[in-house]
């Protein structure tokens, strides 16, 4: 999670968040394998992707983990939001409730996360330009309150979708604030082999 | 998929969709949780609800201000209204689920240090994992080893012993460094734990030369030990702070309490290979970070991108019985709405309505159970150690001491209480509520000094360093006693409850058989069910 000075890679966990249907496995589907599915399967037999993006000569590691569908009745684990750097909170422009629910995602981050966990806010689908319930002014409006940088965003065109990844990447690399001081130790899959500490880290 | 009713926050039941599973789960402690992550790797459909907010039931880490209401009886569960006996359209009925009393003769003393809610308590205290056990390769093969960060009980082990604490020779460096040992003594550890090793070693390899011969390892471990000329002292060690016996070995009445020289050389050999398990771990020792109530939950999660279906604040209120089968058949939610399934998988909270329970559930002869304490200090057992076990082999402490009194110190690297702070988990098997708690309030005071005494008496004899350290004050403290109830198969299965063991060894072995029990052509979490994850280039997948 914590990144060393030089020659830099910085593992980030990010989250996802949002109502069901909002399109958070798509977004990082599109972002991880360039794929979209038009008829995305609620979201089964994902944990987590992991992708590199580099910014300026510094790397960014995303650990992006969906919520395997226990968003659905509210049952998300505090594991989930656990030294989370960053956090994305997905709803549909052309679903209103999706955005009232998005909202209250976000007060459940500032009450479950840290308070350095970069937030972005993602208006999903822009492509159902026909249908939007969602206007960008008002979420613009509601992201600047809240301390949250905003875009939207659709998984099936690509627009926005590697940048709103290259924005967070850049924001975690702009405020370096230590974090998480307390990692502890991943134990490692092959026995016998040196277990990686979270907090020192491949370079 | 439609959801215009799905989605959080609910003010009110959701209602669930679809309403018929293979299985539905009540309770999400650390055997449910695995049970359900085992049926869904399986590739049932798996339905699994818990009436509190939080995962984990009786395996839980909770803040400490919850804490009186989990453990005063009745305030647990909130218990709907019976749900009335109108029988429902179909040919099945509902009966109605009680709650069993878990927890008794709670005790508190102190005030809690602000701020409190910092403070998260684990009702399965002591606990850790060895670095080799079943518990860790559970989480490998789940891939719950992504979710869950350790730390390692790095101040090792101390043994109580002509009132003093020594600290625990475990490993050829521990004995090397050890101070209080005399240098014929060393050689002696040495050569048993040679002797133990090689004995490992000619076992894995099938071979017979170096192995202890068979009479020997049907022998009392205690006999074994004395064979081997290791003293009185040296022997405590292995047999209560290595090989983990609970109950007097000198003295044991029954040889179930026994321990087999068998039996201990494998709880020693687990204890050596968890040393050499991970290159930086300290120790045979693993700690969760955030505390244990951090297991069930990477288990839920691997459950649920298996497929399984969660929904947290939903208790169940009944079983639904088909009268002419008698048959449970599903379970009443507290929304009314009920659950049809094959098979119902309880926590160990609930009673199970007889009709169908096997006979040997008979509780009659004293059930066991486990004393337990948790205190706050602000300063740590062993100076410069933030994490420590202790033992008090059985007699140790006073006469009526049947059995060994287990100790776990954490501090805030572990994420538990806040810095400068020490929590310490006590237990201790017992069949007599009474006795137990009061083994369990005399190790409190060998260890601590009660908060505005003079400490005229207040320091501890530690011989590691030939310092007398100061006793660390007593802040707060809580002592109380716990059921113990095994698992019971069936078509409705009840899990078994927190032991009396400072690891999940038991509850996972009885886990295990259950899951055996209900889908005996099933492998259990098989290998390579862990979610792969799309990541080419890295250490982190498989």
């Amino acid at each position: 999670m914590a990144a060393n000075s030089g020659n830099k890679i910085r593992n980030a966990k990010l989250v996802l968040l949002g109502d069901v249907g909002a399109g958070k496995s798509s977004l990082v589907l599109r972002f991880v394998k360039g794929q979209f599915v038009e008829f995305q399967e609620s979201t089964i037999g994902a944990a987590f992707f992991s992708q590199t993006l580099a910014v300026n000569d510094e790397t960014v590691k995303f650990e992006i983990w969906d919520t395997a569908g226990q968003e659905r009745y509210h049952s998300l684990a505090p594991m989930y939001y656990r030294g989370a750097a960053a956090a994305i909170v997905v709803y549909d422009i052309s679903n209103q409730a999706s955005f009232t629910r998005a909202k209250k995602w976000v007060q459940e981050l500032q009450a479950q996360g840290n308070q350095n966990t970069v937030v972005a806010l993602a208006g999903n689908k822009a492509d159902l330009v026909e249908t939007r319930q969602v206007q960008i002014e008002e979420a613009k409006t509601y992201a600047q309150e809240n301390g949250l940088f905003f875009m939207e965003t659709s998984a099936k065109t690509a627009t926005n979708v590697n940048d709103i990844f290259y924005e967070i990447a850049k924001r975690l690399l702009q405020g370096q604030a230590a974090q998480n001081p307390q990692a502890g130790m991943i134990l490692s899959q092959r026995p016998n082999e040196r277990v990686v500490s979270a907090s020192s880290c491949c370079s | 998929m439609a959801d215009a009713s799905a989605g959080g926050f609910p003010d009110d039941y959701p209602t669930i969709d679809p309403t018929s599973f293979d299985v539905v789960v009540c309770g999400t402690g650390l055997p449910e949780s695995i049970l359900a992550a085992a049926c869904a790797a399986a590739g049932k459909t798996v339905l699994h609800v818990d009436p509190n907010p939080f995962y984990g039931s009786l395996y839980s880490s909770v803040p400490l201000p919850s804490l009186p209401s989990f453990l005063s009886p009745g305030s647990s569960a909130p218990c709907p209204p019976p749900s009335t006996e109108t029988s429902s359209p179909a040919s099945h009925s509902a009966v109605h689920l009680d709650h069993r009393c878990l927890y008794s003769e709670v005790e508190t003393s102190g005030t809690i240090p602000e701020p409190s809610n910092r403070f998260t308590v684990d009702l399965v205290g002591p606990r850790v994992l060895y670095c080799a056990d079943e518990a860790v390769d559970l989480l490998l093969r789940s891939g719950g080893n992504n979710h869950v960060e350790f730390k390692s009980v790095e101040g090792g082990s101390l043994l109580y012993w002509d009132g003093a604490l020594y600290p625990v020779p475990d490993s050829k460096g521990a004995i090397f460094m050890d101070s209080t040992l005399k240098p014929g003594m060393k050689t002696l550890l040495f050569s048993f734990f040679k002797l133990v090793e090689s004995h490992i070693a000619a076992e894995g390899e099938g071979e017979a030369s170096g192995k202890i011969s068979e009479e020997d390892l049907d022998l009392p471990f205690v006999e074994f030990l004395k064979k081997q000329r290791l003293p009185p002292k040296i022997s405590a060690v292995m047999l209560y702070a290595i090989a983990m016996a609970d109950y007097d070995q000198d003295a044991a009445d029954s040889c179930e309490k026994l321990l087999t020289t068998r039996d201990g050389i494998k709880s020693i050999a687990l204890y050596l290979s968890s040393i050499k398990r991970f290159a930086n771990a300290e120790g045979a020792f693993i700690y969760p970070m955030y505390g244990h109530g951090e297991l069930p939950q990477a288990f839920c999660r691997f459950a649920a991108v298996k497929g399984a279906l969660y929904v947290l604040r939903m208790p169940v209120t009944a079983l639904l019985l088909d009268q002419e089968k008698k048959r449970y058949i599903g379970t009443r939610l507290a929304s009314g709405q009920d659950i049809l399934c094959q098979q119902l998988i309880l926590d160990p909270s609930f009673k199970i309505p007889s009709l169908e329970i096997p006979s040997d559930v008979s509780d009659s002869n004293s059930p066991r159970k486990v004393a337990r304490g948790i205190c706050i200090t602000s300063s740590s057992i062993k100076q410069g150690k933030s994490s420590v076990l202790v033992v008090f082999p059985p007699k140790s402490l006073q006469e009526q001491q049947a059995a060994a009194v287990r100790v776990l110190q954490l501090s805030s690297n572990v994420a538990v209480c806040p810095p400068g702070m020490f929590m310490a988990y006590l237990s201790t098997p017992c069949t007599d509520a009474f006795l137990g708690k009061q083994c369990i309030n005399k190790a409190i005071e060998v260890l601590f000094s009660a908060q505005g005494s003079d400490d005229s008496e207040g320091h501890l004899e530690t011989t590691s360093e030939n310092i007398e350290n100061a006793k660390p004050t007593l802040i707060w403290n809580c002592v109380y006693v716990q059921e113990i109830t095994q698992g019971t198969s069936g078509t409705v299965l009840s899990c078994p409850m927190p032991d009396e063991n400072l690891d999940y060894r038991n509850i996972l072995e009885s886990t295990k058989k259950l899951f055996a029990d209900t889908y005996p052509d099933e492998e259990f979490l098989p290998r390579n069910s862990a979610p792969k994850y799309a990541d080419d280039d890295s250490d982190s997948a498989e």
